[in-house]
């Protein structure tokens, strides 16, 4: 293998994976944008979403069942959270909403190992994603490009219904100043509710999409949380487009550093986020304090 | 020279001028009151002391130095103390915790030695001190938390007293009180203002606590200084009822 | 305290009448206790939320181990090299965590033990990567101490470690420093008005609060005799996190109590039930929506409740009288 299609593999790896990623701390960043909260069981519902896409997909025989299933899924389980505990918490800060999360990231991640047992757990492809797509002479997961193109075709929808439409241009006054925007005759509530679900809902998709690469097994919410919450940090929590440059970046040092340094890519994604920290500490395109 | 020399102290919030050049003068034992109707800018010249607000112009000394743009921490080292109009305390920890703190604070070290018992003990005594001379002792181990809201005014005054300042800013320090607590406050304050030569700078509408205590007083007016001078002399000044006409009634 | 003397008499005769494996048990309760403690400092009494506990705990565990292996110091000397190691390092990580506040020193915590486990994970030649490091002896060192040998004698070293640094943490509190942590937490403005400067008070809760955990870490190192990089897991500073705040942030004695719950759930339950972390979890979730100040707290209140009501009771009696 020559090196330039070293680095096409690579690249489209990168590619890939700062999709996944992407749609796991699109959801994650979103929340803490309009709520101020960082929810820790963004994992656990990312998890979830994996979990209940496959059991879906496996139950009708059909991978795209599970594509639907998942966010449902994560969405539902999400409101019924927010709906229950966390509109409780609404005085309280920061550390309140971190510890309640944590909880029930806790319980989402038994609860799922006690229902569908400790095994990994996989997905059929359908014909279309399994096979490979040929560059010129070398072959390339199909999946890999279905996952590029459908990040792509998110976070540019995302990004128009931020910019451009009503909704968008509420969540972000209710990020900006929330006693305001209520006292414009919104429903912050509301709003605030369906931004929890939506994102609840993306990280289910994440989980589920996640599967044909990784597979489904239990720990791998706390692994996601981990990237997800270093990737906010990154781009900064609450900026939308801090996520998508985040999840690049990550992407991007883990893939490469995998391949041309094994053992620090790990290393090499922390010391990331601590730089960035440390030089802007509201992260790369976040509020500086 | 005085303990604290403002000139011209001018703010504008846009097109809107707050102050318009007032000068006043606190001089080392002198208790001096702000006072002026609704709006007349008294606040903002207490702000604008303290360091809270910026100025557009003018000059603060303090000591004979400049303090403008000087961090409220740099200001009590300085030596001036405040009280705030909305009681500022350390809820959770106790009464003698709270002045203990500001007692502490004055210490060339202030928390670093950390099982020092002889500082502990004698900041501790200090801080028993001065709260019998606010008549707070029996609530020593109280949590400032849950004192009522007079004898929360009592600790904040405690705090700033007992970190021994040179000129005291007390904001409206009778605020929120009954008619009872603020005669009590005021006897207290007389009482704590007998034998030093602390000065004090006063904000308060309450006239009657004014005139039971400053020897000085200041009048604002839309932003403006007009009259200055004994309690008597400002009570008689024709300006001044003018200022107050409708406004309220000058005291008796 | 008034239970502090009866309380340390039960528990250091406890050995002369349990079982071996009571005993074993209890040594993990204390240095879990110890753990949760540390923490406590700083969640509890400056409002840092700390994610990343793990850190000096397996840093300190690890350390003890190498001076245990390679160093053969005896185990006191192990000890107290590895708490000097955390202490050290502590400093300047703290100088650089408490730059944030709130949600990102969460994060910054965080990412530092991670990054301290991907080290401690990666680096294979000196830590025996995911194997960890075992068969470690409690060494007698000069001056011979046989006595740590047995499981008794850890246990005797363990109990005089955690009740010293109780006692020390509980005058720390209330020292100048500790009520000057307090004063940031409570009202941070009027602190830096009356002149203190909260980012080093931080600086020092964080640097304290680690170097015992780093304590903690060592005895676990000579308790089991074996480390691995699961002492330096996310999911360890998750835990040690639910046990303070299960117990009542901000009060010591709530913490130790949340860690003694912990390990004795984590025991005795998932022998009974393997869902332990299921009803952890619930019990964890309702604790901090519906009293926020832990279980110690639920107990406080109980008590005013229960003083108030005599007392009003003691009013009416002299009205009637």
């Amino acid at each position: 293998m020559g090196s330039s299609q070293v680095w096409l593999n690579l690249t489209l790896n990168t590619l890939a994976l700062a999709s996944l990623l992407a749609m796991l701390t699109i959801g994650l960043t979103l929340i803490f944008g309009i709520m101020r909260i960082m929810n820790f069981a963004h994992g656990a519902l990312y998890m979830l979403g994996a979990y209940s896409g496959i059991a879906a997909a496996q139950l009708l025989g059909n991978f795209w069942i599970g594509l639907l299933a998942a966010p449902l899924a994560a969405a539902a389980f999400g409101s019924i959270f927010e709906y229950t505990l966390l509109r409780r918490l609404y005085r309280r800060d920061g550390g309140s909403f971190l510890l309640v999360t944590f909880g029930l990231s806790l319980v989402l991640t038994e609860a799922i190992r006690l229902i569908f047992g400790p095994n990994t757990r996989d997905v059929d492809l359908p014909s279309v994603l399994s096979g490979v797509v040929w560059f010129g002479d070398e072959p390339y997961p199909a999946y890999r490009i279905f996952l590029i193109a459908l990040g792509i075709v998110v976070l540019a929808s995302l990004a128009f219904v931020f910019l451009r439409t009503r909704l968008g241009l509420l969540i972000r006054a209710i990020a900006q100043n929330a006693e305001m925007t209520h006292a414009l005759g919104i429903d912050v509530q509301l709003i605030r509710s369906l931004t929890f679900a939506v994102g609840c809902a993306f990280a289910g998709l994440g989980g589920y999409l996640a599967v044909p690469l990784i597979t489904g097994y239990i720990g791998m919410g706390g692994a996601a949380i981990i990237d997800a919450f270093v990737i906010v940090m990154i781009g900064g929590m609450g900026s939308f487009f801090g996520s998508a440059a985040g999840s690049l970046l990550v992407a991007l040092t883990q893939t490469f550093g995998n391949y041309y340094l094994p053992d620090f890519a790990l290393v090499a994604t922390y010391l990331l986020m601590i730089c960035v920290l440390l030089c802007r500490p509201g992260g790369l395109f976040g509020e500086q304090e | 020279m005085s303990l604290l020399e403002c000139r011209g102290l001018t703010k504008k919030w846009g097109a809107l001028v707050a102050v318009s050049k007032v000068d006043i003068a606190v001089s080392a034992g002198e208790v001096v009151a702000l006072i002026g109707p609704n709006g007349a800018g008294k606040s903002t010249v207490f702000d604008l002391i303290a360091g809270t607000t910026q100025k557009t112009s003018g000059t603060v000394a303090f000591r004979n130095e400049h303090v403008e743009g000087l961090s409220a921490a740099a200001l009590t080292r300085r030596g001036m103390g405040r009280t705030y109009q909305i009681t500022s305390l350390f809820p959770s920890l106790t009464v003698l915790e709270n002045v203990r703190l500001a007692v502490q604070s004055c210490e060339p070290r202030r928390a670093y030695p950390l099982f020092s018992r002889l500082l502990l003990e004698r900041t501790t005594e200090e801080a028993l001190k001065w709260l019998h001379r606010v008549r707070l002792r029996e609530h020593a181990n109280t949590l400032a938390g849950l004192l009522s809201h007079g004898d929360q005014r009592l600790t904040e005054i405690a705090v700033a007293l007992a970190m021994n300042p040179k000129l005291l800013l007390l904001d409206e320090p009778t605020q929120g009180m009954s008619v009872e607590e603020t005669r009590g406050t005021v006897e207290l304050l007389k009482s704590l203002l007998k034998d030093t030569d602390m000065a004090v700078l006063l904000v308060e509408h309450d006239l009657e606590v004014v005139f039971g205590l400053a020897h000085r007083i200041v009048v604002l007016d839309r932003g403006r200084k007009i009259a200055d001078g004994l309690p008597a002399a400002v009570r008689a000044d024709p300006g001044v009822q003018q200022a107050y006409l409708g406004a309220g009634h000058v005291a008796h | 305290m008034k239970y502090a003397f009866p309380l340390f008499s039960v528990l250091a005769l406890a050995p002369l009448v349990l079982p071996g494996f009571h005993v074993t048990l209890l040594t993990e309760i204390l240095i879990f206790a110890l753990f949760a403690m540390s923490l406590d400092v700083q969640v509890g009494y400056a409002r840092m939320f700390s994610f990343g506990h793990a850190a000096p705990y397996g840093v300190g565990a690890y350390v003890a181990a190498f001076a245990l292996s390679s160093g053969n110091l005896p185990l006191p000397g192990a000890v107290l090299v590895a708490v000097i190691a955390v202490f050290i390092l502590a400093i300047p990580i703290g100088w650089l965590c408490t730059r944030a506040s709130g949600v990102a020193f969460a994060m910054l915590t965080l990412a530092f033990a991670q990054l301290a486990h991907a080290v401690i994970f990666k680096w294979n030649g000196l830590t025996g990567g995911s194997d960890g490091i075992s068969g470690l002896l409690r060494n007698h060192g000069p001056w011979g101490f046989a006595g740590l040998e047995s499981r008794q004698g850890y246990y005797w070293f363990t109990l005089a470690i955690v009740v010293g640094s109780a006692f020390l943490a509980s005058k720390f509190v209330r020292s100048p420093m500790g009520t000057a942590i307090v004063a940031v937490r409570e009202n941070e403005k009027r602190a830096v008005a009356i002149g203190y400067e909260p980012r080093r008070l931080r600086l020092a809760a964080f640097v304290i609060s680690n170097t015992w955990a780093g304590l903690a870490g060592a005895l676990h190192a000579g308790f089991l005799l074996f480390v691995s990089p699961e002492l330096l897991h996310w999911t360890l500073s998750g835990y040690v996190i639910v046990a303070v705040v299960l117990g009542g942030a901000g009060t010591l004695i709530g913490p130790m109590i949340g860690a003694t719950l912990m390990v004795v759930g984590g025991h005795q339950l998932s022998a009974v039930a393997d869902s332990w972390p299921l009803f952890m979890g619930l019990l964890f979730i309702v604790v901090v929506v519906a009293a926020p100040n832990g279980l110690w707290g639920i107990k406080s209140s109980i008590a005013n409740a229960i003083a108030v009501r005599k007392a009003g009771r003691l009013e009416v009696d002299h009205v009637a009288s």
